[in-house]
């Protein structure tokens, strides 16, 4: 009996996952327990392992591939075994997104189909089609870089088309090399100034190719699933929202002073750990409450209004931002925040965040301060309605003439959520709250 | 069938008793007085002499094949040599009734036949017609290599006798000089002029095909009789048993007839046994066989028994009377008839035979018993010549048949083909492919009513013979001119043309064919041209080659492929191969008819064309559209080739979707072996086998709307031939090709044009050629077709899978490498 293996749900909100990679093909023999694909949820990466053991007799997703949750990705069964039971509707439901095509579309164009080196592992055979070698000779293009896009990963017409749309050309004395068997098909290349064609090489799989002189010269990178993800939220939150952002400053010096007593006493307090942020998130958490418009999503035409603060924290990771949810901040202490937000940031780093742990926030704060930015319009994190950011440290004169430390604040709000009024009261108690911190601590 | 013959329950439960006549056996008890009366002494003499030369021929051909030499001439012959000594009484005895029009088909043992009626001729015929005879035959090649080799000069008999046995020989040892440039041999040696029909390798295999020798005697009203010869082992076989029924069938005496005339009786065929009561080992009587007597056979086929007699075949005067009773029989109308000949055969089967089956006491007695030294002992005692007038023939008949065989191997004037020379002289002679519109064009065809009277052709003049109005949108199918009016159109025009062309097969008169392409032939078609034949396919189709062989132009039908097995030997041994194992002497202008169902389960819904396709010398098709099917059927029948002629059950109704103007009311042809672009297009190129055409539409369509993929679609129409150009063309744009068809994927004629375009066109190729069929399966029932026949869904999927990927495509079907390799594994 063939066994469907399914894309698993990582939590409620989460509908589909992107494969990142799979380390099993159809017809290797995996054990129950072994790694057989990889994929990231919007915010996430995971590996799966195997359900069970035998063969990997069909793959229905392929890399790149976005599988909604608890679809068939792959079947495992006896070599051989009949699976057109699992090869039917609901994987066609869930492509049906990916389905439609450009109109009209050339057949060259059909070549994001997924790609595959056209060199098997274990297997020194390059695959291709008659036809398309006869054309990569006729026209110079390097038939061992060409990503295949036929059965079984040989290359065919329309993969050499594409490299040809691509522009690229191989060198004269690639081919020669090629044709005298003495071409090293995926080492990599030097690049040498001013030889009329020249190559770039990045991975083996999406080598680009480029003609020219290195002026031209440049990478492709495919977006990452992530990259994706946050381009549709940005994209989506700028163009759905009426944002607007309001700039502020506090008198940093009793945060500033806090801070310092807290790293002085760190052996006796423990505590030498907390940062000024976390201390804003205090302040955040403590304001919020009582600006339910503010701490809040806007769905449709529908508030959300918590009746805690969950503040997001903007964490810059490689993959991209990431925007761990710190649930019932209000409810924490000052050093239970700077564990919390210390932990969600280890984790978003580290891509361990669950997708359940990146929603459900009804305010959020992010930080470039650390970067010297003085001031700045964050970009709202939909649904909610608004987002604080937090700034460097600027020293300024009070009317005295006497030097303070400024710390400024800039705080983008959802004008169809907010008016400008109760949103500067926000920003102005936030201040408050932080230039008589202690006061707030105490409360 | 016919309604004015009621069957009521009375007639059918009458009580009684069946009871039979006395069947004759070996009752010629004339003696030499009354024999005198009617045989000159010069007859006496021929017939000695004919079963002395019948002897001496085959003791030659014994030595040959045993010791190597012949009377001083040596030669190695490792062809077969099927004899039959002590069985010349026998063939002498029928031939000598038998005149220039009447016709024999040889058993499988048959060099003594062939002779015997060869020397009967020569013996009927005058100088005149004899020496044209064989002056015109293959352009006198044979004429030359024996003319004035003759010790009497200008004696044209002498001659002719000659060239009798030097053609036999000749065609024996394989030489081009023989009767069958030596393409036939030994089990298939035959000269038609002089009313010699092939013998056949096939035991029984003669039997339907005499028959339908006779059968064109008998629609055409010519004159003469046909003889079936077979040994007794061919009475186990079901294409000569089909062959008795069908030529006793009560309707061409009861039914057959026109205004009062042509009503000419029963079928002229003799079905003769030479029982030597061994089939090869297998002793008919007493072991495989429960007949105990053959020509008990008789009584079973009809009411007249058949007028079956038994006569002693080791007496040529016997044999003589009974034939000749027989043939009196037939040309009165009476036929048909059978004999039983009773004779043995002293030789072995062939030279390996060392009697096995029979023991020596028994030979030798046969031996005792010589047809030939009795009779001589009977013309010497009773005074009609002495033994030196027998001597002197016999050591002239040594003398001649010595002559002969040096002849015959002499590689200076009787050489074997030159393939080296002429590497294409076989290729020639596989089809005759000429056009003749009319077999006989000096015949008024015999129909019952004018043609522009016929009820279906005034029902087609109120059809549209296009499948889409002026709009752009389809008919209802009820007006479209269909693919089953397109063949029926064809096949009426042709019986007002042809006068020979007959049409038969089950239910097709009255019903009109079981697929209705015949309604309208019944009011127009006497039923000497036009009838329902037994549900006998070995006969039908057999017969239909005989009737072809004696002149006339047929078309026969199977009412599903299914039954191509029932007509195994008919298709695949006689009809494929009589042109060319004649060198070309033989013309075969027979189309037989296969329906090719869709609903029927199992045993009703198979596509066979590969079986026939496998066999060379035949012509297949299996045209799709109505405009095709049409000009197919005119080719086939203004042709002289044989030819399978597939139709699809799936699409009679079906209307002309691609030729512009419709179907043309006249007549024209579609040249065989000419695919057809049904659509064009530029990415991939789908070859379709029959109704999936439709199919292959389907899916270019969705191709076209939903991955923007412009697929070409190639209706191969022909089979055999099949020009690959017009494909390959296709191949080279699109680089991409599937072919599809309904037949069984495994052996199919699909993989058969895979690999041929594989080998044609590997450099212009971006994926291997894929075939999409049938999976090998039983067809199961209508409900689940769609898990075996190809869908337009499941071209996608074959496409998407083995040849270009289509991102976003989910295939329904799994037809990956690594299940077909398990499929095959298991045999699936």
């Amino acid at each position: 009996m063939a066994n469907p293996v399914i894309m698993p749900r990582q939590g409620q909100s989460v509908e589909a996952c992107i494969i990142t990679a799979w380390h099993k093909k159809v017809g290797d023999t995996v054990s129950a327990g072994e790694l057989l694909f990889s994929y990231e949820t919007d915010k996430s990466a995971f590996d799966e392992k195997s359900p069970v053991s035998g063969t990997v007799l069909a793959i229905l997703a392929s890399d790149g591939d976005v599988v909604p949750c608890l679809d068939t990705v792959c079947i495992i069964g006896r070599a051989g075994e009949d699976i057109s039971a699992f090869t039917g509707a609901p994987v066609a439901e869930a492509k049906e997104e990916e389905v439609v095509p450009e109109m009209p579309m050339a057949v060259s164009s059909l070549a994001q189909a997924p790609a595959h080196s056209a060199r098997q592992e274990g297997d020194d055979i390059l695959r291709i089609s008659p036809r398309a070698k006869a054309l990569a000779l006729q026209t110079g293009v390097d038939m061992t870089r060409v990503a295949a896009t036929g059965p079984h990963g040989r290359i065919i017409q329309r993969d050499i088309d594409a490299a040809l749309d691509s522009g690229y050309h191989s060198t004269v004395a690639d081919v020669e090399a090629y044709l005298a068997g003495e071409y090293k098909g995926n080492t990599a290349v030097t690049v040498t100034q001013g030889t009329a064609l020249e190559v770039v090489k990045t991975q083996p799989d999406n080598t680009v190719y480029v003609s020219g002189t290195d002026f031209g010269l440049y990478e492709e990178a495919p977006m990452s699933g992530v990259r994706k993800a946050i381009s549709r939220s940005m994209c989506a939150s700028l163009t759905e929202m009426a944002q607007l952002t309001l700039n502020a400053s506090f008198d940093a010096t009793a945060v500033m002073e806090y801070r310092k007593h807290l790293k002085e006493n760190a052996e006796i307090l423990g505590l030498g750990k907390i940062t000024l942020n976390d201390m804003v998130l205090y302040a955040v958490s403590r304001t919020l409450l009582g600006h339910p418009y503010i701490n809040a999503n806007l769905i449709g035409e529908t508030f959300r209004l918590y009746h805690h603060a969950n503040i997001g924290l903007a964490v810059d990771t490689d993959r991209g931002l990431l925007v761990p949810t710190l649930f019932g901040a209000d409810t924490m202490t000052l050093s239970q925040i700077a564990a919390a937000s210390k932990g969600a940031a280890e984790r978003a780093r580290s891509g361990q965040l669950s997708p359940d742990e990146m929603s459900g926030g009804s305010f959020t704060v992010t930080n470039l301060g650390s970067l010297g930015i003085e001031s700045f319009t964050p970009v709202i994190n939909p649904p909610q309605t608004a987002i604080l950011g937090v700034c460097t440290i600027t020293n300024r004169l009070r009317a005295d003439g006497s030097v303070y430390p400024a710390m400024g604040l800039s705080l983008t709000f959802d004008h169809r959520a907010v008016d400008g009024a109760p949103a500067a009261k926000f920003l102005a108690e936030l201040c408050t709250n932080l230039e008589n911190f202690q006061m707030l601590l105490a409360k | 069938m016919p309604k004015n013959q009621y069957i009521s329950p009375s007639d059918a439960f009458a009580s009684g008793s069946l009871t039979f006549d006395k069947i004759p056996l070996c009752q010629y008890k004339k003696t030499l007085a009354q024999e005198k009366k009617l045989y000159t002494k010069a007859d006496f003499m021929r017939i000695y002499r004919d079963m002395r030369i019948i002897r001496e021929f085959e003791t030659m051909l014994n030595d040959i094949k045993t010791k190597s030499a012949y009377n001083g001439v040596e030669y190695n012959n490792p062809g077969p040599a099927h004899l039959s000594i002590g069985q010349e009484a026998s063939a002498v005895g029928q031939a000598y009734c038998l005149d220039i029009n009447d016709f024999t088909f040889g058993s499988h043992r048959s060099h003594g036949e062939i002779l015997a009626k060869g020397l009967s001729s020569i013996e009927k015929l005058t100088e005149t017609e004899l020496y044209d005879i064989m002056q015109e035959f293959l352009g006198g090649n044979i004429l030359r290599v024996v003319e004035g080799k003759q010790e009497k000069q200008g004696d044209v008999k002498e001659l002719a006798v000659d060239f009798l046995l030097y053609g036999a020989l000749a065609e024996i040892f394989a030489r081009t000089t023989g009767f069958n440039k030596g393409l036939g041999g030994s089990m298939h040696a035959f000269f038609i002029p002089f009313g010699i029909f092939p013998n056949n390798a096939i035991v029984g295999g003669a039997a339907p095909v005499a028959l339908g020798a006779a059968l064109y005697k008998r629609s055409n009203h010519k004159k003469g009789i046909v003889i079936a010869n077979s040994g007794d082992g061919a009475l186990g076989r079901g294409p000569v048993l089909e062959a008795l029924n069908m030529a006793s069938m009560d309707q061409i005496r009861k039914l057959w007839g026109m205004d009062g005339k042509y009503e000419d009786g029963g079928m002229p065929i003799l079905f003769n046994v030479f029982n030597n009561f061994y089939g090869m080992g297998g002793q008919t009587r007493g072991e495989t066989m429960g007949f105990d007597i053959a020509a008990r056979l008789g009584a079973g086929f009809s009411p007249d028994m058949l007028h079956a007699e038994k006569v002693n075949g080791y007496d040529p005067l016997a044999v003589i009377d009974a034939t000749q009773r027989k043939k009196e029989l037939l040309l009165k109308g009476e036929g048909p008839a059978m004999l039983e000949v009773a004779t043995y055969r002293v030789s072995g089967h062939s030279p390996s035979d060392s009697s096995t089956y029979r023991s020596e006491e028994e030979i030798e007695e046969w031996k005792a018993a010589c047809p030939i030294a009795a009779y001589r002992k009977k013309m010497v005692e009773g005074g009609i010549a002495t033994e030196e007038e027998f001597d002197a023939i016999e050591s002239d008949i040594i003398k001649r048949i010595t002559k002969i065989c040096r002849m015959s191997i002499d590689e200076e004037i009787s050489p074997r083909m030159d393939l080296d020379s002429q590497p294409d002289i076989i290729s020639s002679i596989m089809f005759s492919n000429q056009s003749v519109p009319s077999m006989d064009p000096d015949r008024e065809a015999e129909v019952l009513i004018p043609k522009e009277e016929n009820p279906r052709i005034k029902q087609l003049a109120g059809k549209v013979r296009y499948a889409f109005d002026e709009k752009g949108d389809m008919l209802p199918k009820i007006k479209q001119f269909g693919l089953r009016d397109g063949i029926f159109e064809a096949i009426l025009d042709k019986f007002y043309e042809d006068p020979t062309l007959i049409a038969y097969g089950e239910d097709n008169r009255d019903w009109g064919g079981a697929f209705a392409v015949y309604r309208g032939l019944t009011e127009a078609i006497p039923y000497h041209r036009f009838f329902n034949s037994p549900i006998s396919e070995a006969a039908i189709v057999g017969s239909a080659v005989g009737y072809a062989m004696a002149g006339g132009r047929a078309i026969v039908e199977l009412m599903y492929a299914d039954f191509i097995g029932c007509a195994g030997d008919e298709i695949f041994n006689q009809l494929s191969k009589w042109q060319s194992m004649s060198a070309g002497i033989l013309k075969m202008p027979v189309v037989v008819r296969v329906s090719v169902g869709s609903k029927y389960g199992a045993q009703h819904s198979q596509d066979w064309t590969a079986l026939t396709a496998h066999i060379p010398g035949l012509k297949v098709c299996f045209p799709a559209t109505p405009y095709d099917a049409k000009g197919l059927m005119c080719a086939a029948l203004n042709g002289t080739d044989p030819v399978i002629f597939f139709e699809s059950q799936r699409i009679y109704d079906i209307g002309e979707q691609f030729h512009e103007g419709g179907v043309p009311q006249g007549s024209y042809e579609i040249p065989f072996g000419e695919p057809d672009v049904k659509r064009v297009g530029t990415d991939v190129t789908i070859l379709t086998i029959g109704a999936v055409l439709y199919r292959g539409l389907a899916a270019a369509q969705k191709l076209q709307e939903q991955y923007g993929i412009s697929a070409e679609v190639i209706d191969a129409r022909s089979i055999v031939p099949f020009n690959y150009e017009k494909v390959l063309e296709s191949v080279k744009k699109t680089g991409r090709i599937i072919i599809v068809g309904d037949a069984c994927d495994r052996n199919s004629v699909m993989r058969d044009m895979a690999s041929n375009i594989a080998e044609m066109a590997f450099d212009y190729l971006d994926a291997p050629p894929v075939v999409f069929g049938s999976r090998n399966w039983i067809t199961p029932a209508y409900e689940f077709e769609k898990y075996f026949f190809p869908q337009a869904d499941g071209i996608i999927d074959v496409i998407s899978q083995k040849i270009l990927p289509i991102p976003g495509h989910v295939s329904t079907v799994n037809e990956s490498e690594i299940e077909h390799i398990e499929r095959n594994k298991q045999g699936l």
